[in-house]
């Protein structure tokens, strides 16, 4: 089916469906997932009080960076997986593609709104964990100068110096933003699964699989590769598997993050590049199923 | 020679069953247009391939085999619907969108903006009075408000071709009257409509030419006073006559080779009198009764 209209006129109603989709999830309360986060940061941080303050920011950071990355992968599966049946069997998907508008728009205007509730989701959780963090360091930074009042100037400064280090750094950023593709890439597939599956329960099941296999492989693909020899049987079968299951544990950075060790932005790149083609690749694939899809 | 708002040559549509080696034909090799102006029926009972048939001019379904069109334009292309608006069979939308945020949404699809989506939206929540529910969500919409508002969002970008999938099925009465009312008007605003029904009194009541579809085939088609007379029959309606004129004119009938069939007292339909009767029960005057010409003109 032909495109409408100018590029302009398009974006206009990618656009639309955008704004449609977020109010869409906004109103379904999918934030509540965002509760779940919230009550882990704030139980994980009553109970780390206890720690020396380099394992408590450490274990929070761990804990928040890991409990985000979980909330946005459940999000982005569990919402995008309704949005387009839900319109089949609403029929306002017909109402929808009986206007002018081609079916790729209509598909890129649902992903193009969950990503941004994903974004919001992200933003939300981000300035909760920034809050407690923060929070947790002045508390820290005051209790160390109480503690070394009667120290010199020169060892109470380094010693402020470690807390600050040890709490809120740069670092953290590319780890946070890989958790963000790491979720888009999700949605982008679950989109493409709900453009041929029957029901939600179908698509969610699926990716329950495709999470766990995403978050194998690199382990599998190492084991075969390296303990078995690998011959091109081995190689084809992993290329296969790597195209249809995205390689999740390559979106992980936590650990570096956590560990204080600077993301190297070449890797961060990489990861961000993979990210963008994984969620285009699927976003295509998804729109061919569509286009053919009898409503 | 005019071009034709709805084309359908040789149309078939076929369902392959999954898992199963057989398939249903919802559509046999269908030929019809419906030429601009007109108010065309597509009869049949559940399962004759009509919504099918709406689908496929729409778009949202491939035709198996033939070709429809929209003014010369290939249906499967996004270019043929923007001269189209279509209503659903009970259709279902955003429930957590008020009526004017369901217009605008759907104008801001057909390309419509600022001030001219403004006027647009405001013009059609008074075409199909709907102006006081405007900030309701549609969630709290009745049935027959839901349809109205469905056909708003049919018009919204100003169509020349309407179709209406059952636009009535399930509304009461009065709101069956009203969305009847609203296609008369759109008729007369010389928008094409095409419609598909079972309900056969009011598609008589409407439609210009109608087509009866039968397990996908096109059995009957034609111009609905055509298809509905009957050639060797003429009715005489008379105002006020006395029983001497009655008479009279029964012992000229039997004089000639015509014979008389029945003769009885005009009546009002059953649609009428329920209209009638509960409009005046709203309006709390009194019961009365329904003269012929209320059964004629409502």
């Amino acid at each position: 089916m032909n495109t409408s209209g100018s590029g302009f006129a398009g974006a206009r109603r990618v656009l639309a469906l955008t704004a449609n989709t977020l109010t869409d999830l906004t109103r379904q309360r999918v934030f509540y997932f965002g509760l779940i986060f919230a009550v882990v940061l704030i139980a994980s941080s009553v109970f780390m009080s206890r720690f020396s303050f380099q394992q408590e920011f450490q274990i929070l950071k761990d804990v928040s960076l890991g409990a985000m990355s979980i909330v946005t992968s459940l999000l982005a599966v569990v919402a995008t997986a309704r949005l387009i049946p839900q319109d089949v069997e609403d029929r306002t998907v017909y109402t929808i593609l009986s206007k002018p508008v081609p079916r790729f728009e209509y598909l890129l205007g649902k992903l193009f709104g969950i990503l941004l509730l994903l974004a919001l989701c992200m933003v939300l959780m981000n300035a909760l964990f920034f809050a407690i963090l923060y929070l947790r360091e002045q508390t820290v930074l005051s209790e160390t100068m109480q503690q070394m009042a009667s120290a010199p100037r020169e060892q109470l400064d380094a010693a402020l110096r470690g807390v600050r280090e040890s709490a809120l750094n740069i670092d953290l950023l590319p780890a946070i933003a890989t958790i963000y593709f790491k979720a888009c890439l999700l949605a982008a597939l679950t989109l493409f699964v709900s453009t041929f599956a029957t029901t939600n329960l179908f698509t969610i099941v699926v990716m329950v699989f495709v999470y766990f296999i995403g978050h194998l492989q690199a382990t599998a693909r190492d084991y075969w590769l390296h303990s078995q020899g690998g011959g091109w049987i081995a190689q084809t079968f992993l290329a296969i598997v790597a195209l249809l299951f995205p390689d999740l544990q390559a979106f992980n950075l936590i650990d570096d993050a956590v560990a204080g060790t600077a993301i190297p932005l070449a890797l961060f790149g990489k990861t961000a590049l993979l990210g963008l083609f994984y969620t285009t690749v699927y976003t295509a694939l998804g729109s061919v199923v569509f286009y053919g899809k009898e409503l | 020679m005019t071009e034709p708002a709805i084309t359908v040559h040789a149309l078939t549509k076929v369902f392959p069953v999954p898992f199963r080696r057989r398939s249903i034909v919802a559509v046999r090799d269908l030929t019809l247009t419906v030429e601009p102006g007109e108010v065309y029926g597509l009869l049949g009972p559940n399962g004759s391939g009509k919504s099918t048939t709406l689908k496929i001019i729409l778009g949202l379904v491939s035709p198996t085999k033939g070709r429809t069109e929209i003014f010369g334009r290939d249906s499967r292309t996004v270019r043929s619907r923007a001269a189209v608006g279509f209503l659903p069979e009970n259709p279902y939308f955003y429930k957590y969108l008020t009526g004017e945020e369901t217009l605008r949404f759907f104008g801001k699809l057909c390309g419509l903006g600022g001030l001219a989506l403004q006027r647009r939206t405001n013009e059609m929540l008074a075409i199909v009075k709907l102006e006081t529910a405007r900030d309701r969500r549609l969630g709290t919409y009745s049935k027959g408000m839901l349809q109205r508002i469905g056909l708003a969002q049919a018009l919204i970008h100003d169509p020349r071709v309407v179709v209406l999938d059952e636009p009535t099925a399930g509304v009461d009465p009065a709101g069956s009257r009203e969305i009847c009312e609203l296609i008369l008007r759109l008729k007369e605003r010389g928008i094409t409509v095409m419609l598909s029904s079972h309900l056969l009194a009011q598609a008589q009541e409407i439609c210009d030419r109608v087509g009866i579809l039968a397990d996908g085939v096109l059995v009957r088609e034609g111009r609905l006073e055509d298809l509905i007379a009957i050639e060797n029959r003429t009715e005489l309606v008379l105002e006020n006559a006395s029983e001497t004129l009655l008479k009279e004119i029964e012992s000229v009938v039997l004089k000639s080779k015509a014979r008389l069939i029945t003769q009885r007292k005009s009546t009002t339909t059953l649609e009428h009198l329920f209209l009638d009767a509960t409009s005046r029960a709203q309006t709390g005057s009194g019961p009365a009764a329904s003269s012929p010409e209320d059964g004629q003109k409502p």
